[in-house]
């Protein structure tokens, strides 16, 4: 029973717990920067009239939401090895979660930018602008704000996928939970706190996620239509 | 101006444009009407390239529309467009709504744009609308603000594509004020509207459409005293019943 | 050696059908359970009553702030603890069931709150009791709105299925780890897994995109 719960052991394994938290922030947010760099291009490759470059970016994001981020990680991890290339656990990690977390971030860019009405576009090319001033001055600015909350959703995702990395001995915060279970077979401690550590995460991240749509909320985007 | 040769235009098999053959002279104002569907809409879109054309000749300014050569975006400059459903940039204020295309299509300085854009808003009655955004603005104000952003440009022409069906009643007039003043001004104007009380005030021709053909054209005198069809005179006894 | 690899992985067939078989079941299990507790929550959820409301979503926000693997692991190491004896299977269900009835009940619950209030309103007025009402007006257009994301759900739901291969569960993604430890090509091995959950899952991504787009053309009609 639960009767011996430790916090005197939670207390001493605290740093652990603090560098976890570190590690798992820090990940995270590297990983979300390559995945919006992975997202962007994917979504400009959607895009196109090209069948040459949208086809790619089409196979690229169904395959990689028909499997698992799991799988993913462990094709990278036993088969980078393979191609010859070896990297350290962190960056195998940093790049399955970037790879997996674009695929998704292309979709949500590109539902942004088709969300502005086809009114909005041609207010653009009536007065003259070409596709790259629409782009910049008119589509974008809109779909920016579109985006923002389903991003912040799935910064939300990617952190708590990011626990997974701990099963190919990355030392985030899960790790850290792990390391307090076995060393000292208590298990409720280890993954209570790990529990509680990423709760602190996912308020915070929720609570921008609603700052934010109150700062949208006020200039308030209504189209004219 | 603008002149139609034979144009036609289909939309998969239907046949929305049929033959049209039509010149706006420098400093006219046509109204175009007709019932809906009739493809006066697709006619004035047909103007600035929103839709292209299939077979005849369309010259606008002296450039044929559709012709390789023709650069769109420089021709689109010098017309004017006013939507039914305004269109404005909800992300920018009105002021960043009319000086937007000077300063990035004209390359207009940013603070002569801006001068230039306070003046119009001030002229369209929205001196004191600057910096609002245009969630914040009625359909009136909005439409006023798209025809500011369009007269910002300095256009030689202007195409206003039933510019007050999405108004209120009572906001309507005050749209149509600004209208008459710029057509006063000796604008080139293209207009698809019901308003006849604007086609008499202001418009040197009427242009009845229906089923993609243009049935009829004349001074607002005849066309509103004298209908020489039974189909105008069907949609005059429809629109003036009320 | 390529060909010796290849012979190897043949040879490994029977465990991969096996891994197939055990994710197939754990996700079909969960999804079973898991949409059946999700609409019992979700109905909860709208149902007015403040207190349970609240305890629900708190408990939803509990389970989606999480990492699964983190629920796995405190379900598999302390409920022993608090002397409910489960094998990893049995503790793999609990928790996909559990993560699947959390995201269910928030769809649910989104759909119902979807449904205009004249909807309620016109179905008071015409004496149909509250069952009636939920089952004959509300749950009927809550479902419409509901079934695209529920779709998607279960796609989630099968890939976090691989997540109990961490408690040994010996599913589609514990076997390529088994098979990769013996045929060292990660690529191939976790490629054919990859192919193994596409076959599974791309199906019904594609029926959640049809049952959305359909969704948008019905919206259509409406609006005209």
């Amino acid at each position: 029973m639960l009767e011996n719960f430790s916090f005197r052991t939670i207390v001493e394994y605290l740093p652990l717990f603090g560098h976890g938290l570190l590690a798992t922030l820090w990940l995270s947010v590297v990983s979300f920067a390559g995945a919006l760099a992975v997202g962007i291009i994917l979504c400009a490759m959607n895009l196109q009239r090209s069948r040459l470059s949208k086809v790619p970016a089409k196979i690229y994001i169904d395959a990689i939401r028909a499997t698992p981020l799991l799988a993913q990680l462990y094709f990278l991890y036993f088969g980078l090895p393979r191609l010859g290339v070896v990297l350290p656990e962190l960056v195998v990690g940093i790049l399955a979660l970037s790879l997996n977390s674009g695929a998704y971030i292309a979709e949500i860019i590109r539902a942004g930018i088709l969300s502005i009405s086809r009114g909005q576009v041609e207010a653009g090319i009536a007065s003259g602008m070409t596709y790259t001033q629409r782009m910049r001055f008119v589509v974008l600015p809109q779909a920016f704000r579109v985006t923002i909350p389903p991003l912040l959703g799935q910064a939300i995702v990617l952190v708590k996928d990011s626990a997974l990395l701990s099963l190919i001995s990355v030392s985030e915060l899960t790790r850290a939970g792990q390391l307090l279970a076995s060393d000292r077979f208590m298990p409720a401690e280890g993954f209570i706190t790990t529990a509680a550590c990423y709760l602190v995460l996912y308020y915070g991240l929720k609570g921008l996620a609603a700052l934010s749509g109150r700062w949208l909320g006020v200039q308030s985007v209504r189209s004219g239509a | 101006m603008i002149e139609f040769r034979g144009v036609n235009k289909w939309f998969g098999a239907l046949h929305v444009l049929k033959d049209i053959t039509l010149s706006v002279e420098p400093r006219e104002v046509v109204v175009v009407c007709g019932p809906s569907g009739s493809g006066k809409s697709t006619l004035i879109r047909c103007v600035n390239g929103l839709e292209s054309t299939r077979d005849g000749v369309l010259v606008v300014d002296g450039h044929r529309v559709g012709d390789p050569t023709t650069d769109m975006t420089e021709l689109r400059a010098e017309i004017g467009f006013v939507f039914q459903s305004f269109n404005l940039y909800p992300h920018k204020t009105a002021l960043e709504n009319v000086t937007l295309a000077p300063i990035h299509v004209r390359k207009i300085a940013r603070s002569a744009a801006e001068e230039a854009g306070r003046e119009l808003l001030a002229r369209v009655g929205l001196a004191d609308k600057f910096n609002a955004y245009p969630s914040e603005l009625s359909g009136g104000q909005q439409q006023r603000v798209a025809i500011a952003r369009c007269l910002c440009m300095r256009p030689k022409i202007m195409l206003f594509d039933e510019p007050t069906s999405a108004l209120d009643p009572e906001m309507i007039s005050e749209v149509l004020d600004v209208m008459v003043s710029v057509a006063e001004e000796g604008m080139t104007m293209m207009v698809v509207t019901h308003e006849m009380g604007f086609a008499r005030r202001v418009a040197q021709r009427v242009v009845f459409m229906d089923a993609g053909a243009i049935v009829e054209s004349g001074t607002p005198e005849e066309f509103f005293s004298n209908p020489r069809t039974d189909r105008s005179r069907a949609f005059l006894g429809k629109i003036l019943r009320h | 050696m390529i060909w010796q690899q290849f012979q190897s992985l043949i040879g490994s067939y029977p465990l991969a059908l096996r891994g197939l078989g055990m994710t197939v079941a754990l996700s079909l299990i969960s999804l079973v359970l898991g949409t059946l507790i999700g609409f019992a929550l979700g109905i909860l959820r709208t149902g007015g009553n403040q207190l349970i409301s609240r305890v629900i979503g708190a408990w939803v926000d509990l389970i989606r702030g999480t990492p699964f693997l983190v629920q796995i692991f405190l379900i598999f190491f302390i409920l022993p603890e608090l002397g409910i004896e489960l094998d990893a299977f049995t503790a793999g269900i609990i928790a996909l069931s559990n993560l699947a009835a959390c995201f269910i009940c928030e769809i649910v619950a989104a759909g119902i709150r979807a449904v205009p209030t004249g909807q309620v309103e016109a179905a008071l007025a015409s004496g149909l009791s509250r069952w009636q009402r939920m089952r004959q007006v509300v749950l009927p257009q809550a479902m419409r709105m509901s079934l695209p994301p529920l779709v998607g759900q279960y796609v989630l739901l099968i890939k976090d299925s691989s997540v109990v291969s961490a408690i040994g569960l010996t599913d589609l993604t514990r076997v390529g780890w088994l098979v990769v430890q013996r045929v060292p090509n990660g690529l191939l091995v976790f490629a054919i897994v990859g192919i193994g959950y596409f076959v599974v899952c791309y199906p019904l991504i594609l029926l959640a995109r049809r049952l959305e787009s359909r969704m948008g053309a019905a919206h259509g009609e409406v609006q005209l």
